[in-house]
């Protein structure tokens, strides 16, 4: 005698958020930096942004910041950042 | 029923596979069988794929089968899941700010506070213990805790990164005690009708206890409240918010001898519970009062009404407990009715 129970988890592809292919180069990219808005993380990106350039050939650098750090990123943020080759988007706390 | 269908040799097994998997809290669940399951969607008058809410960051819409699955798993009996769906419903409120409060390192649960009808119908909690368990209230609070790991993956470690987290996590369900309190209800003052239920769910860190059996006076008895929030501003966070002030009866007693309503209280509150950038220095934080004027002021509440009064605890006693907001404004408390559509209405209103 066994019994039958439910599985609790969510199901399906919407629970899944795969992340995009991985660029075949940083040389002469343009990549968003997307800064979480905690203190200090400004100061973080510019050197993120000094190695990117400087080692990594990245032709440009699309700084936005959010002033929510719990928060999505606003709409008109998120447009400017979807026209780049890539994104970094981390967590500075 | 659409979720998938495990068969497992007995509810030892259940447990053992469910706690292996990540799929508790660390607790011992109850089997969700799909006759436990489907008594509960019953109880709720829900279709298992009703769209309960929508976690609006990911946009992941959360059923009213895997809700129900969750709290069965909770120990929740037929009858609950209509308040734990409410409060998934309220949660999902973009206000509620459900992915950032979950994930964030300031640790913050869902604090749901009920009112209406249904806590008689349920044996809701609202005196003795108030906020200690008891009754129905401790397997609602879990129910959103276990959906929050199973269907959002708010799991420890990974999508939650609670630094401390606090046991409110665990559970944190309180009901109003209407019958013992001449106050107006939360859900009342906050536009529910008369005779429906509602939830009022807030991210929220840990409670604050204060004491004060030192006084009949009123305005001495909401200072202890205004003194505590103004500690928490200090040592905690400045960002003004929802706090929620649980007063119980002994309290309440005395406020109310005084002539003191809800909006008395708020108000007293609203009005004292603010701190000036200086009074940072004593609490280790110098560095902040360097950032700015040493003399500007930062209010708990832009207005008495981000207080929000609820009364409840046992009849003896002068506690009473200051529950902060995790994120000041950021994150709003939300209320939603329980069976019932609040904002509904007929098509030609909408």
């Amino acid at each position: 005698m066994t019994i039958k129970v439910l599985d609790p988890t969510a199901e399906g592809p919407a629970a899944l958020a795969l992340p995009a292919p991985a660029l075949p180069t940083l040389h002469g990219a343009r990549l968003g930096l997307l800064d979480n808005g905690k203190i200090r993380v400004d100061r973080f990106c510019d050197f993120v942004e000094e190695i990117l350039r400087a080692e990594h050939g990245v032709a440009e650098v699309v700084r936005r910041r959010k002033r929510n750090a719990s928060a999505p990123a606003p709409d008109d943020v998120l447009a400017d950042l979807l026209a780049c080759d890539g994104l970094i988007s981390a967590v500075g706390d | 029923m659409g979720a998938r269908i495990l068969e497992m040799a007995d509810a030892f097994e259940a447990n053992e596979v469910f706690g292996r998997s990540g799929w508790t809290d660390g607790l011992p669940i109850v089997p969700p069988t799909p006759a436990l399951v489907t008594a509960a969607l019953d109880a709720a008058l829900l279709a298992p794929d009703q769209v309960v809410g929508v976690e609006p960051v990911r946009g992941l819409a959360i059923t009213a089968e895997k809700v129900a699955v969750n709290a069965v798993m909770a120990g929740c009996r037929p009858a609950d899941l209509a308040v734990v769906a409410a409060a998934v419903e309220a949660m999902c409120h973009p206000a509620y700010l459900l992915h950032g409060s979950a994930a964030s390192t300031g640790g913050s649960a869902p604090l749901v506070v009920v009112n209406g009808p249904i806590r008689t119908e349920l044996g809701l909690n609202a005196t003795d213990n108030a906020l200690g368990g008891g009754g129905a209230n401790v397997v609602i609070g879990r129910a959103l805790r276990l959906v929050l790991i199973n269907l959002l993956g708010c799991v420890p470690g990974v999508l939650d990164h609670s630094t401390l987290g606090h046991p409110g996590k665990i559970s944190f369900c309180v009901a109003e005690d209407e019958e013992g309190s001449p106050w107006i209800p939360l859900a009342k003052e906050r536009g529910v009708p008369d005779g429906v239920s509602a939830v009022t769910v807030l991210a929220c860190a840990p409670p604050r206890q204060v004491m004060n059996e030192w006084t009949t006076v009123p305005e001495e008895i909401c200072e202890t409240f205004a003194a505590e929030i103004r500690a928490n501003m200090c040592g905690y966070s400045i960002w003004p918010g929802n706090y929620v002030l649980v007063v119980p009866r002994q309290l309440r007693d005395l406020l109310t001898a005084a002539g003191w309503a809800k909006a008395d209280v708020r108000r007293y509150v609203w009005e004292r519970a603010r701190v000036s950038r200086g009074d940072w220095e004593a609490w280790g934080k110098g560095a902040l009062v360097e950032r700015g004027d040493p003399a500007q002021e930062f209010r708990a509440l832009e207005s008495p009404e981000d207080l929000l009064v609820v009364a409840a605890g046992g009849s003896a006693g002068g506690f009473a407990a200051v529950v902060p907001p995790w994120l000041g404004n950021r994150a709003r408390a939300v209320t939603a009715g329980i069976g019932v559509c609040l904002a509904c209405g007929p098509e030609e209103e909408r």
